[in-house]
């Protein structure tokens, strides 16, 4: 409030101008007033002074013509009458009494003069009387002569006497006219003052008169401007709220009072920081809008908290500016929850857009391609910004016929959607088949706006699909075949056609036999490697000694080694190899591989089998010295069904699915199964086991379940 | 070209059991001469000597199927002109106008009766002979 002092200083000094002016200009009339008063006096005093001149010129003073015609008489009553007139002159003088002129001692010299003239023309007189009895005496001459004389003398005496009371009432002349003229000059001096201060009136009268319109003027335009502020402020969308350095709010508008639900009342003087949840205070300190550290416009988001404890997010602006000499902070506040929320949701849909794993491809209403996600270049090999612009027609492979497409189209314009397969072609060429979803959108006038096209590629799931039917019309070939063989033969027989013939009957019978068995076998791989497959298939882990192991496999494996004549050698292993695995599996995949090798041996044939260490694995491995494994088929023999040729079936009576549910017995127990062959020299089929690690923990006797899915590598 | 009545048939079948029983029902139900083979190379061999009046293939056979096996007996003088009949355990819609695409007479489908499987190749020769088609298996 400097301002306001110096206003007030202001004023104060011109009141005290203006009181010092008033008591200069009543001065001044005064003293002009007197001035006029004083003037009159002397004037009329001048005018008294000059008619006492008349009398005193006109004084009789009796001369040498009173000796010599002797006219004392006459004189006598000259003298009377003048002194009369002198007199009333005289006393018209006492009557004034002027102030700045003293003129006492003029008077008392001219009453003097006065009566020194009246007694020496009263002495001349009697002189003239006393020479003219003594002259009627007769009396000595000498006597008259004396009293010629002594007349003479005092006619100078009074001559003198009226000569200083004339120069007396010169004198007093000059001093009034003296005084007149000074009177004259302080009135002049005055009345020019006057005129100054009649200036000087005017002029300022004029001055406030301008200085007073302005101000009002001013003064309407401030409170007209203010009320206009004040209608802005409270009318804004914005909430803005004042606060002191301190922190402390001085005023908060409209909006900001409904968006914080309070009253200005209940809460100015209060600190802004009430007005923020607890939480998010600590990052409103940190914010320091108090030093005016923030860059200007910047803008920070809080949550900001209702009268009523609710919360919103805010976005707040804090602008620190000075006004009257200190400084406050302007906080502009806005309410963002909706828009935070809308974001949220926009956020959350790009997300989406962005990580599903559906293609994603919108066009305009034109078909042109504006927009495409990571998915869809994922699949189709083209980036978004490859298709920009584009017609959808580059993915198109040409194998769809027109129809399809015209379909397809008739599909979205009578129902806004279209759905089903489609064999589509990627940027490298490769066609592929995908799962395509196309929907019309519509704006907000009813008009279709966008098509937006949901894909995923479904080639894998085509080509396993594919695998499983192929799977399915081998199972049902291979279960067909022994069921012919086990039909035809039974019906020959039962028709008696072959009965003439023992040896035919005992050649079906033995048929039927051999393809029952078959069927069984087959039927058991199949649903183990389905069971394997699925994930279905429950392993009992635990630690197995691989020695043993080995040696119950033989054991199982013997008599059927015995009809082919091959014998099998198991070579001493480590005594420490162990492995946690599932044991009735493990013979499963050594009978297979010990059944191969019976199979495939030469008769007198000796199959080896033997435990060896190979870098933190334990492997197993069944060598036999059989014709080996040719060369094309080597890609071939952990398929399923796979067998080097048709009449090896036959022959051997397998199933052709034993090595591929080895291979999968070993994947899952977290091994690996391999072979190599010198055909002709000897064939070594082998698997890999992780060594037991005493860390592995398994407690005595205690054994862990785990599916087929759930176990890649032991875990703890 | 043999004359009216079926002899002689050439057979491919890769399964020995199911070799076994054809041929048996063929020759002892049907009364037919049988040259019964285990592969494409197997009939190649004998086909020449044995100049069949038809020929009986097995389509799913490894290395060389039915198909091809027929391929290569039509580049047989002798069995250029053969009739041939397939038989399949699969039989699915399409494939009877691609095995008459191939040049093939008919299909007969497993599992077979080998009662009357006689009789069934003895009524696609009647067809043969009287120059209609029969789809129907």
């Amino acid at each position: 409030m400097k301002e306001q002092e110096r206003h007030n200083l202001a004023y104060g000094v011109a009141g005290l101008l203006i009181l010092a002016f008033s008591v200069w200009t009543f001065n001044l009339l005064f003293s002009i007033q007197s001035n006029w008063a004083e003037s009159n006096d002397v004037t009329a005093m001048d005018k008294d002074v000059h008619a006492l001149f008349d009398p005193w010129r006109n004084l009789n003073r009796p001369g040498n013509d009173v000796l010599e015609n002797y006219e004392v008489a006459a004189q006598q009553r000259a003298l009377r009458r003048y002194l009369q007139e002198y007199r009333q002159a005289r006393g018209r003088l006492d009557v004034h009494s002027p102030s700045q002129v003293d003129l006492g001692d003029y008077y008392r010299g001219m009453d003097t003069a006065a009566q020194e003239v009246e007694t020496l023309a009263r002495r001349v007189l009697e002189l003239a009387e006393e020479r003219e009895s003594l002259r009627n005496a007769g009396a000595d001459p000498v006597l008259i002569s004396a009293a010629e004389t002594e007349a003479a003398t005092t006619m100078a005496r009074m001559d003198q006497a009226f000569q200083s009371g004339l120069d007396i009432i010169a004198g007093m002349d000059q001093i009034l006219d003296q005084r007149l003229l000074d009177l004259d000059a302080a009135r002049r001096a005055g009345v020019g003052s006057l005129y100054l201060i009649v200036i000087v009136a005017l002029f300022s009268s004029a001055l406030s008169l301008v200085l007073l319109r302005r101000t009002s003027a001013q003064g309407e335009a401030l409170r007209s401007g203010s009320e206009r502020l004040n209608a802005i402020v409270n009318n804004v969308l914005d909430g803005i709220v004042t606060v002191d350095e301190h922190g402390k709010i001085e005023s908060l508008n409209r909006t900001a009072e409904e968006m914080f639900g309070c009253s200005s009342d209940s809460v100015v003087g209060r600190n802004f920081r009430r007005l923020i949840q607890p939480e998010s205070r600590p990052l409103y300190d940190a914010a320091d809008f108090q030093s005016g550290s923030q860059a200007p416009g910047s803008v920070s988001e809080f949550t900001g908290m209702r009268g009523d404890g609710s919360e919103f997010s805010m976005e707040l602006e804090g602008t620190r500016i000075k006004m009257d000499g200190r400084p406050i902070i302007i906080h502009i506040v806005r309410d963002v929850t909706e828009r935070k929320r809308s974001q949220k949701r926009l956020q959350l849909a790009a997300t989406v857009f962005e990580n599903t794993s559906e293609g994603i491809m919108i066009t305009d209403r034109s078909g042109r391609i504006q927009s495409t996600n990571p998915a869809f270049t994922a699949i189709t090999g083209f980036t978004a910004t490859e298709v920009l612009g584009q017609n959808p027609r580059i993915l198109q492979s040409g194998m769809q016929t027109r129809d399809f497409y015209e379909g397809m189209w008739q599909s979205i314009e009578s129902t806004g959607h279209w759905q089903g397969e489609i064999i589509n072609r990627r940027k490298n060429g490769e066609a592929y088949t995908q799962w395509l979803n196309i929907n019309s959108v519509r704006d907000d006038s009813g008009r279709v706006s966008h098509y937006v096209g949901v894909t995923f590629d479904i080639s894998e799931l085509k080509a396993s699909e594919r695998m499983k039917d192929e799977f399915i019309a081998t199972v049902s070939h291979e279960l067909r075949t022994p069921l012919t063989s086990i039909h035809g033969s039974l019906s020959l027989l039962d028709s008696g056609v072959a009965a003439k013939s023992p040896e035919k009957s005992a050649e079906l019978v033995r048929i039927a036999k051999d393809n029952s068995q078959r069927l069984v076998r087959l039927i058991d791989d199949i649903l183990s490697i389905a069971k394997i497959e699925s994930e279905k298939m429950k392993f009992h882990l635990r630690p197995i000694d691989l020695g043993e192991l080995l040696l119950d496999a033989v054991e199982a494996n013997r008599e059927y080694a015995k009809q082919y004549g091959v014998s099998i050698e198991v070579s001493p292993g480590a005594p420490d190899a162990r492995v946690l695995g599932d044991k009735d599996r493990l013979i499963q995949v050594l009978t297979n591989l010990l059944s191969n090798a019976v199979k495939h041996s030469p008769e007198g044939g000796v199959i080896g089998l033997e435990t060896v260490r190979n870098d933190g694995y334990w492997r197993v491995s069944v060598t036999d010295n059989g014709p080996g494994i040719p060369a094309s088929f080597r890609g071939e023999i952990f398929k399923k069904f796979a067998q080097a040729d048709a009449s090896d079936r036959r022959k051997r009576g397998g199933t052709g699915l034993g090595l591929s549910i080895s291979k999968a017995i070993i994947d899952r127990l977290g091994g690996r199964i391999g072979f190599d062959s010198q055909p002709g020299v000897r064939t070594r089929f082998y698997f890999d086991l992780p060594m037991m690690q005493p860390h592995w923990g398994v407690e005595k006797g205690a054994e862990r379940i785990v599916t087929s899915a759930g176990l890649a590598a032991p875990a703890e | 070209m043999h004359g009216d009545h079926l002899n002689r048939i050439l057979y491919v079948e890769d399964d020995a059991d199911i070799r076994k029983i054809v041929s048996m029902s063929l020759e002892m139900v049907g009364d037919y001469t049988v040259a019964a083979c285990g592969s494409c190379a197997d009939a190649l061999e004998v086909v020449d000597d044995f100049a069949p009046d038809l020929l009986l293939l097995d389509v799913m056979m490894p290395d060389v199927d039915g198909p091809a096996t027929l391929r290569e007996l039509r580049k047989r003088e002798s069995t250029a002109d053969t009739p041939a009949v397939f038989i399949t355990a699969k039989v699915q819609a399409g494939d009877m106008a691609h095995y008459r695409r191939l040049g093939v007479f008919d299909v007969i489908v497993k599992p077979f009766d080998p009662m009357v499987l006689s009789d069934r190749v003895g009524q696609i020769w009647q067809q043969y002979r009287s120059g209609g088609h029969d789809v129907a298996g």
